[in-house]
Parts: C-alpha cells; sequence; structure tokens
C-alpha cells in the first residue's frame, strides 16, 4: 500500500520533471523504444498483460514491442529474445521470466549495458533488475481468508465453522504462497478451523471428486478455499451439485468463464483476481520512469481483488474479468 | 475334500482376490468413517468410476492382443475438447456426439493401420498420439478452458435413474455389451487368440488386420465416451483434461487380471480394478490420508496385485 503511493509519487516525479525540462527531453519519449517480452504469446492472460502496455504506450507516447515465445515451455526462446532485446539497445526492458534460473543471465547483462529492467508477473534469481511487479500471492490468499470469514459470518451471524482447502498442483511457489497467506490470516479468526486439505493434479476432474468427499466427510463444512481455477471449476461443480451453493462459502483464484458463472449463481462466493492489465501498463510506465533515473522498491504488488456476487457488473471489475472492458480507474483503495 | 478346497483356490481367478481386497476395504473404511456407507458418499463412488472405467474397458481391448494405447487420455481430452467447441458455438448436442465419436473412430483407424501395416510398435505409435491429440486439443482450444454449454449437458451428467447416476447407467451399459463381445462371439474369441499367439492365429486363418483395426478403434472409441462424459460432468471442455488416465486404465486392466503379454483380460476384471482404485481415492479422502502417501499406496497395490497373479498362474500350471 505504501510502496504503491511511493511508486505513483516517483513516476510522476520522473515524468513531470520530463516534461518541466522542456520540449528536448519529451522528444526524447518518443523515441523510447521498450520491448515488453511475456512467457507465451498464446495465452489470454499474456495478451491482457499487452493490452496494458499498449495503453501506455499510447498515454506515454513511447514505442513499446511485444514478445515472446509461443509457449511458456520454450525457455531458450525466451532467452535468445532477451538476448537480440538487449543487442537492439533499447530504452528499457520489460519481461516476464519464463525460466527463474536461465533469465537470470540475460537480466543481469541488460543491466550491465545501462538498459532498465522491469521484472513482471514471475522474477528471476538475480538482483540486478529495477523493480519486480507482480501479484503478492501471499497477499491474495489473506483475502481469501477474510472473504470466507465475511461470508460465514453473513450467512451464519458469526466467523466460525469447519473450512477446507484445496491446492492446485504439489511444489508450485505461487501456490505455495496463496495456501500460506490463506493459513497464517485464517488464524486471525479462531472459530475457523481447517480440518482438511487436498492436493489435486490440476485437474478440474479430480478437484470434483476431492470435493465430493471433503463435503462428505465435513457434512458441517462452511468454507473452501480453492487455489487455482481449475480448483475453482471442481469444488464449484461439487457444490451445485449437491445444491450446497447458499450454504458452504466457497472462495477460489482467478476467473474462469465457468468460475464467473458461479459467482453469479451465488455457488462461488468471491474470486480472488489478479490484475494482469496493470502489470503491462505500470511495468511501461515504471520502465519509462526508471530510464530517467527513478528509483523503485525491489517489489511492487500490482494489486490482487476481490469479485463478489456485489460488484461483478461494476465498472471497475469488469475490465478484471474482462480485459477488453478495461478502464483505467481512479484510486480504488485497497 | 480338503484337497479339492485348495485345488478351487488355486484355480480361483485374480479377480476374485481384487474384489475380496475391494470388499474388505468397504468394510473397513465403513468402521472407520460414518460418512462411508451413506447414499451421498456412494452415489459418488458410482459416479468417480464411472469415467475411468469407460477408458479402462476400452484401453482392455488393446491390452488383450498383447498391444497397448498410450493415447486414451490425450483422446478423451481431444474429443472433449471437439464436443465442448461445437457445443458452445450452440450446435445440437446430437451432433457434438457424432463429431467426438468421430475423432476416436479415426484416432483408433490410424493407431491401428500404423502399427499393424507400418510395423511400428503399438507403444509407440500411440505414445506419438499422447503427445500429438493433447497438442491438437490445446490448439484447438487456444490453451483456455470452453465454457457456455447448454445446462442440460451438465443436468444428464449429474442426475439419477432410480438413484444410480446416469453416469453410472452408460458405463454400466458399454461394459455389458463389450462383455458380451469378449466372451461369446467369434470376434473375442480371435482377439483372445491374437493375443497368445498372433502368428498361429493367422496361420489358422484369422483376419489379424481387422481384428487389431476393431480393437484400438474400440479403445479410442470408449477414450473419447470418457472424455464427453467427462466435459458432461464439468460443463466445461479443459484441454489438459484426462491427462494421465491412460495409466490409470491400464493399472485398472491389470490389476483386474489382464495380462501386458495379451490373451488375458476380462471386463469384470476390469471393472473392479477400477473400483478398487476409486475406493482408494474416496477412502484416502474420507480418511484424511496424506495424498502424497496414497500415490504410494496404489503403485504398491498394482505391484503387489501383479506379483500375486504371476504366483497364481505358476501354481496353476503346476496343478495342470
Amino acid at each position: 500500500m505504501k510502496n504503491r503511493l511511493l511508486l505513483t509519487m516517483a513516476a510522476t516525479a520522473a515524468i513531470g520533471v520530463g516534461s518541466a525540462a522542456g520540449a528536448a527531453n519529451a522528444a526524447d519519449f518518443s523515441k523510447a523504444r521498450i520491448p515488453v517480452i511475456v512467457k507465451a504469446t498464446t495465452s489470454q492472460y499474456w495478451a491482457t498483460v499487452f493490452d496494458g502496455a499498449r495503453a501506455a504506450a499510447k498515454v506515454l507516447g513511447v514505442k513499446i514491442e511485444t514478445q515472446g515465445a509461443p509457449a511458456e515451455t520454450d525457455v531458450a526462446g525466451e532467452v535468445s529474445i532477451m538476448e537480440n532485446a538487449i543487442a537492439s539497445h533499447p530504452t528499457a526492458i520489460v519481461i516476464a521470466a519464463t525460466n527463474a534460473v536461465a533469465l537470470a543471465q540475460p537480466i543481469a547483462k541488460a543491466t550491465a549495458a545501462g538498459i532498465p529492467v522491469i521484472m513482471i508477473d514471475s522474477a528471476a534469481n538475480t538482483t540486478k533488475f529495477v523493480t519486480f511487479l507482480a501479484t503478492n500471492n501471499e497477499t491474495g490468499g489473506q483475502k481469501a481468508a477474510d472473504e470466507i470469514a465475511r461470508c460465514v459470518k453473513a450467512r451464519t451471524g458469526k466467523a466460525a465453522g469447519n473450512v477446507a482447502y484445496l491446492t492446485a498442483l504439489a511444489g508450485a511457489q505461487s501456490l505455495n504462497d496463496r495456501d500460506k497467506g490463506f493459513v497464517e490470516q485464517l488464524k486471525k479468526y479462531p472459530g475457523l478451523k481447517i480440518v482438511d486439505h487436498r492436493v489435486g493434479n490440476n485437474d478440474a476432474s479430480k478437484a470434483l471428486s476431492d470435493s465430493e468427499d471433503i463435503l462428505t466427510k465435513h457434512p458441517k463444512l462452511v468454507g473452501i478455499f480453492a487455489d487455482n481455477e481449475l480448483e475453482g471449476d471442481g469444488a464449484g461443480t461439487a457444490l451445485s451439485e449437491k445444491k450446497l451453493g447458499g450454504k458452504v462459502c466457497l472462495v477460489s483464484f482467478d476467473t474462469s468463464s465457468q468460475e464467473i458463472k458461479f459467482v453469479r449463481n451465488g455457488v462461488i462466493d468471491g474470486l480472488i483476481v489478479q490484475n494482469p492489465y496493470m502489470m503491462g501498463y505500470a511495468g511501461v510506465w515504471y520502465a519509462l520512469a526508471a530510464a530517467h533515473g527513478a528509483v523503485f522498491p525491489k517489489f511492487v504488488d500490482s494489486g490482487v481483488h476481490v469479485v463478489t456476487k456485489a460488484n461483478i457488473d461494476s465498472p471497475a471489475m469488469a475490465g478484471l474479468l474482462d480485459p477488453k472492458k478495461y478502464k483505467l480507474t481512479p484510486f480504488l483503495g485497497d | 475334500m480338503k484337497a479339492s478346497l485348495t485345488d478351487l483356490r488355486h484355480r480361483l481367478p485374480v479377480e476374485t482376490y481384487v474384489a475380496g481386497l475391494t470388499v474388505l476395504m468397504w468394510i473397513v473404511l465403513a468402521f472407520s468413517s460414518p460418512y462411508f456407507w451413506t447414499g451421498g458418499n456412494v452415489t459418488n463412488i458410482l459416479r468417480q468410476v464411472s469415467i475411468a472405467a469407460v477408458i479402462a474397458y476400452g484401453e482392455l481391448f488393446t491390452v488383450i492382443l498383447a498391444g497397448i494405447d498410450l493415447s486414451v487420455g490425450s483422446v478423451a481430452g481431444l474429443s472433449g475438447i471437439v464436443f465442448a467447441m461445437i457445443l458452445s458455438a450452440g450446435y445440437p448436442i446430437l451432433l457434438a456426439l457424432v463429431a467426438g465419436l468421430a475423432v476416436g473412430f479415426v484416432i483408433g483407424t490410424v493407431n491401428a493401420l500404423a502399427s499393424d501395416r507400418l510395423g511400428i510398435p503399438p507403444f509407440i505409435v500411440t505414445l506419438a498420439g499422447l503427445q500429438a491429440f493433447r497438442g491438437l486439443a490445446l490448439l484447438m482450444s487456444g490453451g483456455m478452458t470452453i465454457a457456455g454449454l447448454p445446462n442440460a449437458i451438465g443436468t444428464i451428467a449429474n442426475t439419477t435413474i432410480f438413484h444410480i447416476p446416469t453416469l453410472f447407467v452408460v458405463m454400466a451399459v458399454i461394459g455389458v455389451c463389450s462383455h458380451f463381445v469378449l466372451r461369446y462371439t467369434r470376434l473375442g474369441r480371435y482377439m483372445y487368440a491374437i493375443g497368445s499367439n498372433a502368428e498361429s492365429a493367422r496361420r489358422v486363418g484369422i483376419d489379424v488386420t481387422f481384428v487389431t483395426l476393431v480393437a484400438y478403434c474400440v479403445s479410442a472409441v470408449f477414450a473419447a465416451v470418457g472424455g464427453m462424459l467427462l466435459v458432461a460432468r464439468l460443463s466445461m471442455g479443459t484441454p489438459t483434461a484426462a491427462t494421465g488416465y491412460e495409466l490409470q486404465a491400464i493399472a485398472a486392466a491389470v490389476v483386474g487380471g489382464a495380462s501386458l503379454f495379451g490373451g488375458r483380460g476380462t471386463i469384470i476384471g476390469c471393472f473392479i480394478g477400477a473400483l478398487l482404485f476409486t475406493t482408494i481415492g474416496n477412502g484416502a479422502n474420507l480418511l484424511g490420508v496424506d495424498p502424497f502417501w496414497e500415490m504410494v499406496i496404489e503403485g504398491l497395490l498394482i505391484a503387489a496385485v501383479v506379483y500375486l497373479d504371476n504366483i497364481q498362474k505358476r501354481r496353476q500350471a503346476g496343478i495342470a
């Protein structure tokens, strides 16, 4: 929160200095060239990052180059894209590292060549970068715990009862962070007790079976947290199959179309939504500011929001669910 | 008397032991979890076993021929995506169903021809398919989940007929038909004959190419049915759906008494094998067993059952 404010100030200051210094500096902006390199050009998520980056480029009057390998598994592809970008001496580089180890060296090389690097979404194992702008997954997990507590309280009068959570896959850092945030935050509600935890196979059908069994085993369950969209799809299907939509509070990460449907018909109580648009948008702003001397904290939270039935149709959330509808909003608060 | 009992015990097929183990597990679970033997949980088990069993039945046909089909999981994924995309575009259910089945039929034909005519081992042909068909599913869907299917689809998959889930009914019908074909038709006997000794089968005039074609088509079409049932159950198509199901299917067939060397295996055994794994998964969830331990237990079980089966076969040979 404090970080975000500081940043906005820093960025504004840097751009402000630019325009105050006169026409010569403003012309520099139009020459500025910023490659935006993502993990995969074929996915909706990264297309949204590009949308945000393009919007920022338009506002700032800079040129961006949207690049990336076709698939997230093509690590070597991203490394060569990065090497080519460095060779072309751009103003700054915005990159989401497909592989933390493989991209560490190229990113450090760019920094050594005097090119500021803004990392978005996924970091590489190096300290030679300007800032890392990403979803704070732990915060997302905390918000999920708060949302379950709120929902249970709204339905039963007090935040108390048995809760279970579903992990999509063992060994993924982002999921571990979400779960950690959730488990820690839930301790603040002494009435809510975690009674079950299942690890899936990133498979909606397994999530469905697991959820059914959890609901069988704990008939008094009041809440479920699902830590990605396939788990949310599966848990939502289990609740709607057993007609428990209005009874068990389900909170899930991400925004699959199935999940959005479940929010609308009351099966899912809340979705924890990341903001890839802002990663692209702010990433380009920061890149330009950094190229003109702005200094940033090493980690910046790109924000996580809670979407519920109450706010799902609000203009502020519409863009998070459907990037085509994204409108830049005034400061939203926390 | 005693001798004939021992004799009987030695002649009992491995299915009996696996069925016994499953029943034993039910009894233990009934005592250790108050929720196991409830109507809701039994319905859950019936639903959970259905899709795995349908895919395992198809796999069994290729295993009997001493072949293997590693592509069933990917075929299920691909036909599921085709099915879901046609439905979400607003076309009628029947068209989507036919298209999904056609995917299975075409793939089965390709698998059979490549292994029988081109002489590529089925393991390799279907391993290539496992990769390629999953890729196609991802390509067609752009890696995204396909939603927006008509509500009727989810309703069909999640209703019950006289308290029995429709999924289970579909699985049972497919199972009974398959059992009939394998047990009581000439085609079925040819399959066992080819699996026991392909060369002698060829010499007595069995059309090996045709029988192989049928077996691989059955395998792929059943996988396609499984994939579409999965889509119906979740009311959405996921390109990564049914990943790894080929191994589950093989495990169910083998635990149920099929031999990877061919010539042996029954639909009933296959069903019991699938039921055993579903029971383990359900029991592990109800008892709160660590999911990683669950995998270890399943692995040990496969090894133990096949070992038992081998001992049994040696004893039978000794008696004969």
